[in-house]
């Protein structure tokens, strides 16, 4: 654009508001994805632990969480996650920023995640291990030695259980199987866990108070402010691994979220099985088959309001029809002995997908009209004048040309119902669900069994758990994965789009 | 539509192939209605699921019970009430539909009162004074805008926003007055600037080199802000505002959930909008254009007019995707029935109550159908809302094309 614009003098004020509500919208909207990524990924870098040290001589340590304004409007304050729940009753102190003598970062300082009572923040004084004690500087290099091993016991024990005594147990319920064999199993898993004993660490919180914490219990242990930026770095991937892969601990409020994303994954893959033929079905017939007449227009309109239809509808009906009336029916028929209670006759995975699919059918419905009128009608006509019959023109010569709009279809709908959350609570999805949908155990895919959803998961630890301001760096990361999942299938289809575009032209008026 | 060549005397091959033809297109055709039926039949089922409320005669529903005040004990005037659960056993449940209708509509009202004029305005911009290589980057952005989950937003809204917003009220107040007065500074500064300056600042691109200048605004005036309420507001604008005007602040409000839903209605409306503004045949434009009109001036009296069906039927649509948004009216407005006109008070909407009570309402319990009814009505004016603005987007590209061939 080397051509001058004419300045635009004399406009007035109103093309700035126009500008600047253009302005406004996409901050909001980089804030918005700033503060998610922000605090989504900053929470599991092992940041620096402080001690602070009071002018009333009290002496405390924690991460420095925020700062802000009194109500009164008397100075700052500022807030202090100092976990040791079991030794203070709570995880937060707020401090009064004029109170604050000095604040130091002691290179000891330890942090310890704990399976009971969150993590603990102080001194390492020793370890009384089952291989004599270690005091002083020795503590540390001990404790971490001791602390892998029982990672690798845990590790096998879990394994054991998974790969060995659970299928032995399954196989029992149904018919005699070997109790010798499960037996000698059990007697393995409690020789790994006797191993795994046996430790106990002398901590002292920076206050002075003595505290007795069993190994065992004990999750993980590092020193933040001894670490290096690399060691931060690879403890960072770490916590970001252990997020996506792990299972939630302490009601949803800690631990990873393994089961949401392979209940979310698990569902809308269900959903596009079927959602993609009926709804590909449905969009050949309204613009390849039907006569065009007026009907088919209304119907055409009809199929595109119900995009806007809110989704929480189709909760309702998917309520109504699928679960209590088609559950209900099939419980009755298959599944009398297990009455009252239900089997398929209560929400799960199989009816939440064909809910969302539902929900999704008009979008794929009106992405393969788009593509199919996109297609010159002079391709349809030299493949008749060849002398192939309708079917043969459609599947040899218009679908394959569709296939980019429909592609473009199914991703949409994907992300659209990857991120929908009312609906399922309504058909099928669990705060915390025990078993996964698929499992060894035939016919290995659950339907009837509910599951867990990384958007659901989003708002029961956010509106439901205990303590929000601790969960609060959980909900944010898993915020931020279900948006990057959504802004990645999203551009995924915009690029499809595009490409499409380029490659057809714009699509003909109808 | 083409159909096959009329048929001649065929060999065996080529019957097979035409009955496989017919087979499919039969198939098709079957697949395609019933799948069509199944969609349709959303509208029906509900309306079916609600009928046995009005032909079973329940003393404790009727059809003026549910819209009416209904005479409460300790209450001097009647009340509108929705408590579908008892404390005790004695006490009836109360069904009044009114609160939820009311709180689904003020939820919405918030939210188009904040979004239409930032979509519209975002849509007049694009459509006609931004340069053609941001618009094209501009459109997909806000698609992605739309594409974030309503769980997000209702999530940050609900458990961000608010406790902040409620710790610095009078700095997001003063936000208010503070961006719209600064984007007109932007423009009064804009054209004192010296030539080369304000060219490399072409107005095309205002849409972002505005950004920075308003994020500036926003600290500042958030740093000021403490300041300003201790000066006006005696340091507690929250107390001023109960003893002034008499106005509680509930931290989840009708405000909060007008932002967040007009956040994720923006797109939606910019997005109609701005198809309803470029699609103006351009003779019209460049008509007003060279008889000397400014851009505004064209826009205003010759294009907006031309395009005003088209806009009416982009705030339609967003209009029925707030009355039915559920996650986010859910997590950010604190969920009580209250009937008040207050924006700083919360709401319980139709789509909520229905997200929270329907998996523990009996099936075909009373309780049970009135939600249906819920979903129902919910059902009903989006589908209308939507097939309204179909309808007159319709007959508006009928318009441009007319338009379009005339000049």
């Amino acid at each position: 654009m080397s051509r001058r614009l004419p300045r635009a003098r004399g406009e007035g004020p109103w093309p700035w508001l126009a500008a600047g509500s253009v302005a406004l919208s996409l901050l909001m909207l980089g804030g918005l994805l700033a503060l998610l990524a922000v605090r989504g990924l900053g929470h599991f870098w092992p940041a620096a632990v402080e001690q602070v040290a009071l002018a009333d001589g009290r002496l405390l340590a924690g991460q420095p969480v925020r700062e802000e304004r009194r109500f009164d409007g008397e100075g700052r304050e500022r807030l202090y996650r100092t976990d040791n729940r079991d030794l203070d009753g709570g995880i937060w102190t707020w401090v009064a920023v004029e109170a604050i003598e000095r604040v130091e970062t002691p290179r000891e300082l330890l942090v310890l995640e704990r399976r009971r009572w969150g993590s603990f923040v102080g001194w390492l004084v020793a370890m009384e291990g089952v291989d004599g004690r270690h005091a002083g500087e020795a503590a540390w290099p001990a404790l971490q030695a001791r602390l892998a091993e029982i990672q690798a016991l845990r590790r096998e024990r879990d394994e054991l259980r998974d790969r060995v005594v659970v299928p032995l147990v399954r196989r029992l319920e149904q018919e005699a199987g070997s109790r010798a064999e499960l037996a000698e199993a059990n007697a393995r898993i409690r020789a790994l866990q006797a191993r795994m004993g046996g430790d106990t660490l002398v901590l002292e919180s920076v206050d002075g108070r003595r505290l007795e914490q069993p190994l065992e219990e004990v999750l993980r242990a590092w020193r933040p402010n001894a670490m290096s930026p690399l060691d931060k770095l690879a403890a960072w991937g770490q916590g970001v691994w252990r997020f996506l892969a792990e299972d939630p601990r302490a009601a949803n409020s800690a631990g990873g979220v393994w089961p949401a994303i392979f209940g979310t994954v698990l569902m809308v893959l269900l959903m596009s099985v079927v959602v993609t033929p009926f709804g590909v079905l449905a969009g050949i017939y309204l613009n390849e088959v039907a006569h065009q007449g007026p009907l088919t227009r209304m119907v055409r309109i009809g199929v595109r309001n119900l995009a806007g239809v809110p989704s929480i509808v189709y909760g309702v009906f998917g309520l109504g029809v699928f679960v209590y009336g088609i559950g209900g029916s099939l419980d009755e028929w298959f599944f009398a002995e297990a009455l009252p209670s239900p089997t398929f006759g209560t929400g799960g995975l199989l009816w939440a997908s064909l809910t969302l699919a539902l929900l999704t059918l008009p979008v794929v419905i009106v992405a393969t009209e788009e593509g199919l009128a996109r297609v010159p009608d002079h391709q349809r006509e030299g493949a008749l004048a060849l002398g192939a019959t309708r079917m043969e023109m459609l599947t040899r010569v218009v679908l394959p040309m569709t296939m980019p709009a429909m592609l473009t279809g199914l991703i949409l709908a994907v992300a659209r119902a990857a991120g929908e959350v009312a609906p399922l609570m309504l058909v099928g999805v669990a705060k915390l669900a025990p078993q996964v949908p698929v499992d060894g155990d035939f016919p290995f895919l659950h339907l009837e069994r509910k599951f867990m959803h990384l958007g659901y998961h989003i708002y029961d630890v956010a509106f439901h758990g205990g303590d929000v301001q601790a969960a609060l760096p959980l909900v944010y990361a898993t915020a931020l994965l279900l948006v990057l999942v959504i802004l990645v299938l999203n551009l995924t289809a915009i690029f499809l789009r595009h490409h499409l575009r380029a490659r057809h032209g714009a699509l003909p008026r109808h | 539509m083409i159909d096959p060549l009329p048929p001649k005397p065929v060999p065996r091959r080529q019957r097979l192939r035409r009955g496989r033809d017919r087979l499919a297109t039969a198939l098709i055709t079957a697949g395609g209605i019933g799948v069509v039926v199944a969609v349709m039949a959303i509208g029906v089922f509900l309306a079916l699921e609600v009928v046995p409320l009005f032909l079973a005669e329940d003393p404790q529903v009727s059809w003026r019970g549910l819209w009416l005040p209904q005479p409460i004990e300790g209450h001097e005037l009647p009340q509108h009430r929705w408590q579908p659960d008892t404390l005790t056993a004695e006490e009836s449940p109360r069904y009044g539909m009114a609160p939820l209708v009311w709180g689904t509509l003020k939820a919405a009202f918030w939210a188009l009162l904040f979004a239409v004029p930032l979509a519209l305005g975002a849509a007049v911009h694009s459509a006609t004074f931004m340069s053609r290589r941001l618009r094209t980057r501009l459109k997909p952005t806000l698609e992605l805008m739309e594409a974030l989950p309503g769980v997000v937003i209702g999530f940050v809204a609900g458990l961000v926003l608010a406790p902040w917003v409620e710790r610095h009220l009078a700095g997001a107040f003063s936000l208010v007055a503070v961006l719209p007065l600064g984007m007109l500074l932007a423009g009064l500064l804009w054209s004192r600037l010296p030539a080369s300056l304000a060219q490399r600042l072409p107005p095309g691109w205002a849409g972002l080199w505005l950004m920075p200048w308003l994020a500036l605004l926003v600290i500042l005036s958030l740093w000021l802000s403490p300041w300003l309420e201790a000066r006006v507001f005696g340091g507690d604008l929250r107390g001023w505002l109960e003893a002034a005007l008499g106005l509680d602040y509930a931290s989840r409000n009708a405000l909060i959930v007008g932002l967040a839903m007009g956040f994720a209605v923006i797109p939606g409306i910019y997005a109609l909008a701005e198809d309803a503004l470029s699609g103006v045949p351009p003779s019209l434009g460049e008509g007003a254009q060279a008889l000397g009109a400014t851009r505004w001036q064209t826009l205003w009296k010759v294009v907006l007019p031309a395009a005003g069906p088209g806009i009416f039927s982009a705030v339609m649509i967003g209009a029925g995707r707030a009355v039915g948004e559920t996650m986010i009216v859910l997590m950010a407005s604190g969920n009580t029935a209250l009937m008040t006109l207050s924006p700083l008070e919360g709401m319980r909407s139709m789509a909520a109550s229905i997200a929270i009570e329907l998996p523990e309402a009996a099936p075909g319990g009373t309780h049970y159908r009135l939600l249906f009814l819920a979903a129902l009505l919910l059902f009903v004016f989006t589908f209308l809302v939507n097939t309204l603005a179909e309808l007159v987007r319709m007959r508006l590209r009928h318009r441009y094309r007319r338009l379009g061939r005339g000049a």
